[in-house]
């Protein structure tokens, strides 16, 4: 399912990219860009996070002419002069004159790296509204965003993500050049479909998927709900005939010491030894007090 | 400067790579040993070094560095350091005095709500204004913060922090092609809190661990103290080298010494061999 949406044939929306401080997500932000513009679309790149010259390491360079970038991270608060673009123009009509002078005939994608960089200094109620309008329409087909989500409170990550047409949580995998993408993704007829992948970076930025998808489909609905008899498959008998319980009767339990066997006990057959004491003349031996003769 | 933590990071005072973000944290540590090497680490490269001395005195930080054949006070004399004494000046904007250098670095103290701007402000004129300090301008400036918990308890909001940091990034690493270090300090235990309501420093260390490019995490031995080994650091490259793919680990324990400290492979402490 990573791939589909790295490809793009589910058809636009919002797509978040979920990672934490365990796994950075950036490199498949690049991916997701990288494919963008192979399919010759228009990328328009809001950075708050990313130098353009890093990113000049990460792209393709032929491809680098159709990226459109923003630099919102040498100046995102204003603090310097003439600030090429700040986070609270991350508002409708600015990022509508930002990506009005476009190719109207080819699709636009715009990525924002990240949400987190917005979230700090927007109010959430304000961010979703931008991103609503954003998905409802106009000129951008997709947009695209990175969310470290373990710099949020839960509740926020959870609102920005129920706007997400898909989201993809990153996890570092067993081995260290991998990782495990877990993608959810609601399709326009409200069906939701989720999977699992373990995937890894090829050397020209692409990504391969390492195993098949596990899908983790519909929810089981057989557990739990039909009444199962504990008592139906069980190897020892609950139940007694009148027999077994006559039987269970007459057996004489090893710790009940009945007069047969006290008898047997006290007078042992022939050949058996016994004990014969005869109290010396020096034994002071004292019934009541045992240790009469020890000098305490 | 250690050379065995030089030969751990591939790098070397003649050659070293610019425009990293070393982030360097400690839990149940002391990583202040790391600092110290990195001023004198890029004191020797020839930098020229901004340091905001913001948890100890220069004479400290003077005396550390002589152990380790650095002389500060020659390296302010010559304009290569320059060296904000954070305890100093805090004190005369707390107590109302004029200050002796007239720097406006430390305002926010009057009201941390503000942010830090003004200290963002301080940094930027120290780092660009090269070409008239003596044997300063021969390398990429570089910007020391020892620590940046200390604003925390000052007062200022981790969000401001943050915003701080990210500009000195724009400005002193991706302009500039400089390098910067920064110390943060966690108390208590790493907890998996799912609330999200943790501790300023926690969310401090996350917030700079997704904007840096190499960290540095020291840490106490979990089995408890020891006397032949101080602890672990755990370097993570979190950008993507030559050959190398990201987010790549690598465990070390250490031993600080009089003057140096010593970086092995767990369990292979000369003392238990």
């Amino acid at each position: 399912m990573l791939l589909e949406l790295i490809q793009g044939t589910e058809g636009g929306g919002l797509i978040i990219i979920q990672d934490s401080i365990n796994y950075s997500g950036r490199h498949l932000l690049m991916s997701f860009i990288n494919a963008a513009l192979k399919r010759d679309e228009v990328v328009h790149l809001l950075a708050f996070e990313l130098h353009e010259e890093d990113l000049k390491h990460e792209l393709d360079h032929s491809c680098f002419q159709r990226l459109t970038f923003h630099n919102a991270f040498q100046d995102p608060l204003g603090w310097n002069e003439q600030p090429p673009f700040t986070v609270h123009q991350f508002i409708t009509k600015e990022l509508d004159s930002l990506l009005t002078p476009t190719h109207l005939s080819k699709p636009v994608t715009l990525v924002i790296d990240s949400f987190s960089w917005i979230l700090r200094h927007l109010s959430p109620p304000s961010v979703c509204k931008t991103l609503q309008r954003l998905k409802k329409g106009g000129a951008v087909k997709t947009t695209l965003g990175l969310l470290h989500s373990d710099m949020h409170h839960r509740n926020m990550v959870g609102s920005i993500c129920h706007l997400a047409t898909s989201v993809v949580t990153l996890v570092p995998g067993h081995q260290c050049h991998e990782a495990v993408a877990k993608t959810i993704r609601r399709a326009k007829s409200g069906t939701i479909s989720q999977a699992e992948e373990r995937f890894s970076f090829n050397e020209d930025m692409s990504v391969k998927v390492q195993s098949q998808p596990i899908q983790v489909g519909a929810p089981q609905t057989d557990a739990g709900d039909a009444e199962v008899d504990p008592t139906a498959n069980l190897t020892f008998n609950l139940r007694l005939s009148h027999q077994e319980r006559k039987a269970k009767e007459k057996l004489a339990l090893p710790f009940v010491f009945s007069k047969e066997k006290k008898s047997a006990l006290l007078h042992s057959g022939p050949g058996s030894g016994r004990i014969l004491y005869e109290p010396d003349a020096n034994d002071d031996y004292d019934q009541e007090d045992p240790d009469d003769d020890l000098d305490i | 400067m250690f050379a065995e933590l030089n030969a751990i990071l591939n790098t070397s005072p003649d050659s070293f790579k610019q425009g990293e973000f070393i982030l360097v944290s400690d839990r149940r540590a002391d990583a202040s040993f790391l600092v110290h090497h990195f001023l004198s680490f890029y004191l020797r490269a020839g930098c020229k070094v901004c340091f905001l001395g913001l948890a100890q005195s220069f004479s400290h930080y003077n005396a550390v560095s002589q152990r380790l054949g650095v002389s500060l006070t020659q390296a302010k004399e010559k304009g290569q350091l320059l060296f904000l004494e954070g305890l100093k000046e805090s004190l005369d904007v707390l107590l109302g005095r004029t200050s002796d250098t007239g720097s406006r670095a430390l305002d926010f103290l009057r009201d941390p709500a503000v942010g830090l701007r003004c200290l963002y402000e301080f940094v930027q004129a120290s780092v660009s204004d090269s070409g008239d300090g003596g044997e300063g301008g021969g390398g990429p400036p570089v910007l020391l913060v020892d620590d940046l918990t200390v604003l925390l308890s000052l007062g200022v909001s981790v969000g401001s922090v943050l915003d701080f940091s990210h500009y000195c990034h724009a400005t002193v690493c991706s302009q500039l092609k400089g390098n910067m270090v920064m110390l943060v300090r966690c108390e208590g235990e790493e907890d998996e809190d799912e609330d999200g309501d943790e501790e300023g420093s926690e969310r401090l260390l996350k917030g700079l661990t997704h904007q840096c490019s190499l960290t540095l995490h020291v840490q106490g031995l979990p089995t408890g103290f020891c006397r032949d080994i101080h602890g672990q650091v755990e370097v993570c490259w979190r950008k993507t080298q030559k050959d190398k793919p990201p987010n790549q680990k690598k465990l070390f324990q250490y031993k600080v010494h009089d003057k140096g400290a010593s970086f092995f492979a767990r369990g292979t402490s000369s003392a238990v061999l």
